[in-house]
């Protein structure tokens, strides 16, 4: 027989084991909270995402901390400005709460509006349609790289810009002014090369008559990987050339700066360009201000691959 | 008794009502305006993987300009761990992915994402290292896209048989009768592996071309491994090697390392893949050949099949499938003409 006080000792124990469970497995009485997945689109003006890889290790890394659902976006053809704007309209649409664009036109870019907040990846301050901005100033670039380049090379090169003025971007531009600018100053005089649609700079290369050797200067990443590739397989183009400079930092380029084929390329650091362009977006999303961040560009040459600082630059871990 | 004959009438009407309602959705099921699919690689720094995640990106967006279908890919890198890849599958599921694009790690364990797969009904399309065929046969929404192991080794001895037969002194280098030739195998747990290296060396036999092993290793698919192997051979046997048999392009694109650094041009190097960097040796000449996926229609098949199982189709007959799951892509042997026609 159980006592009066034993049953009491028992119904209180049976009570209190209830309460645990449901302050374990319910929200009856601790009510988590509630973390939402903010949904962002990324939108970038290259039909190809290969020259963002570390950018989206970046950005992944950033979604998973700040629980964002992003999705990368990549256009039809390479710097079509009225589909990126199609395609931002169609991310709103549906249901993204933020955007992230690398504007293929930044003029066009000012005068759109949008209902949901912006983040631009642009070459100067961004306005308009953008909450905040991530400014990676080409112009600077390429003036760092100029300077960078008369250092080095011999007065006896002759300079050489490559351009493909078909598929040339605000970035492409901003940076060759930048150079231009530094070249004119110091009264360097300098020849272009445009782009082949079907030979590419192949012939112009192997067919050009010198009087002396050139130095050579990318406008973009794609043409800096072509030029590297036809100096590595083509003995009468490398004989021609003293020096090939660019922009950009995808595995192509950097293993050819490491073969030799590239003397030297400006970078940024885009891993942490795609975090704290994550981050920009939660924050206005958060109801905070977003302060325009602008990225550091580096000069690297060959040497430079293996310095801790570098490498954790160019070759991020997840 | 007026009320208890009013309560099984109202039941009836409500229940009617219910069944009718639900028939009506049934009908109208409408067609998807977006997919989203969850593309997990076994590990993006592979060249050929690579290679086919950049053609599945350049499909998905011509099959969206084609049908008018958003589609959003969620493409993760597994970085070599079934961990990692079961992990990124259960987030694609959270996100609610229409469909699944998987490239495992470990083929032999991939039940724990057909399991998740089955229980959330979302279909699987798996590539380039095959389920072992009960995890396969366990769901009808489980599909394969791939090669044909053993037809990629035939046509890998194949093209080193024509050339012997047409031009023996190409390949037999130190006219003693007999080619020498080292192996380079890839990861052990991969079922190509085995395939490529056993047919492979069996056509050359079959071929009539006269075969010695000097050594073989394994170099795990990579291309620093199979440098640093070829690199110990060449002076463990120097003078000897006069065919280098790969298991893919980018361990061939090693032995060519090791052999350039050694300055020794006249070695036969045959890979499998066709991956870019190994076109680019083939068009230069410090790769003999190599059997070459039509990669187009291998990522084509992976987002058609993966956008028609999304969408409760039937699997396009453009992308005949060999016992309702198994797609193989067609192949071609690469040979480099210089040394065809001397």
């Amino acid at each position: 027989m159980v006592s009066k006080s034993g049953k009491w000792l028992i119904f209180l124990y049976v009570a209190f084991l209830v309460l645990l469970f449901l302050m374990c497995s319910t929200d009856l009485i601790i009510r988590e909270p509630e973390r939402e997945i903010y949904q962002i689109a990324v939108i970038i003006e290259d039909a190809r995402s290969d020259n963002y890889a570390n950018f989206r290790k970046g950005m992944d890394q950033a979604a998973m901390e700040f629980n964002v659902d992003a999705h990368f976006i990549t256009l039809y053809e390479k710097s079509d400005e009225e589909q990126q704007m199609e395609l931002m309209d169609r991310e709103q649409q549906d249901g993204a709460d933020a955007l992230i664009v690398v504007p293929a036109e930044q003029e066009q870019m000012a005068g759109k509006r949008m209902n949901v907040p912006v983040i631009l990846l642009s070459p100067g301050p961004a306005e308009g349609a953008a909450s905040g901005s991530i400014v990676i100033d080409y112009e600077k670039m390429g003036e760092q790289l100029a300077r960078e380049m008369l250092a080095r090379i011999s007065p006896d090169c002759s300079l050489m810009i490559l351009t493909d003025p078909e598929k040339q971007n605000a970035m492409d531009r901003l940076f060759l002014q930048g150079a231009q600018r530094v070249f004119d100053s110091e009264g360097r005089k300098t020849e272009v090369m445009t782009r082949d649609e079907k030979e590419g700079f192949r012939a112009a290369l192997e067919m050009q008559d010198l009087q002396e050797k050139a130095v050579l200067l990318a406008e973009n990443p794609e043409i800096l990987t072509e030029a590297a590739g036809i100096l590595g397989d083509s003995q009468t183009a490398a004989e021609r050339v003293c020096g090939l400079y660019g922009r950009g930092n995808t595995v192509p380029i950097l293993n050819d700066l490491d073969r030799g084929r590239i003397s030297g390329v400006c970078v940024t650091d885009d891993y942490s360009i795609g975090y704290l362009s994550v981050r920009a977006a939660v924050q206005v999303l958060e109801g905070a201000d977003s302060v325009p961040i602008a990225a550091e560009t580096y000069y690297i040459e060959k040497e430079d691959l293996r310095e801790p600082l570098f490498e954790k630059l160019l070759f991020p871990i997840e | 008794m007026r009320k208890k004959k009013f309560l099984p009438g109202l039941l009836a009407v409500i229940t009617a009502g219910v069944f009718l309602t639900s028939c009506q959705g049934v009908g109208k099921e409408e067609r998807k305006s977006s997919l989203r699919i969850g593309i997990s690689l076994y590990r993006a720094d592979d060249t050929f993987i690579n290679n086919i995640r950049g053609i599945i990106e350049e499909k998905a967006k011509e099959y969206e300009r084609e049908s008018g279908i958003k589609v959003t890919l969620d493409i993760q890198d597994a970085k070599g761990s079934q961990n990692t890849q079961n992990s990124q599958v259960e987030r694609f599921i959270a996100l609610e992915c229409d469909v699944l694009c998987i490239n495992p790690v470990d083929r032999m364990d991939a039940s724990g994402i057909i399991d998740g797969a089955m229980t959330a009904g979302v279909p699987v399309v798996f590539f380039n290292r095959q389920p072992v065929e009960e995890d396969m046969n366990r769901w009808d929404q489980l599909y394969y896209v791939g090669v044909d192991a053993r037809e990629t080794a035939i046509l890998q001895g194949q093209m080193v048989v024509d050339l012997y037969q047409e031009q023996p002194e190409t390949v037999d280098l130190n006219g003693d009768g007999v080619v020498s030739y080292v192996m380079l195998e890839g990861e052990t747990s991969h079922q190509d592996s085995l395939i490529r290296t056993e047919w492979s060396i069996q056509t050359l036999k079959d071929g009539g071309v006269p075969i010695e092993k000097i050594t073989g290793g394994i170099a795990n698919w990579e291309r620093s491994q199979a440098s640093a192997l070829m690199e110990q051979w060449l002076s463990e046997y120097p003078d000897k090697i006069e065919l280098v048999v790969s298991n893919n392009d980018d361990m061939a694109l090693g032995a060519i390392d090791a052999l350039e650094r050694a300055q020794i041009t006249e070695v036969n190097v045959i890979g499998i893949d066709g991956t870019t960097p190994g076109l680019e040796a083939l068009e230069n000449g410090s790769l003999l050949g190599t059997v070459s996926a039509n990669k187009e229609l291998y990522a084509s098949a992976i987002v058609e099949l993966a956008a028609g199982c999304a969408l409760g189709e039937a699997p396009p007959e453009e992308y005949p499938l060999t016992d309702g799951k198994y797609y193989w892509t067609p192949q071609e042997i690469l040979i480099n003409k210089i040394k065809e026609n001397p």
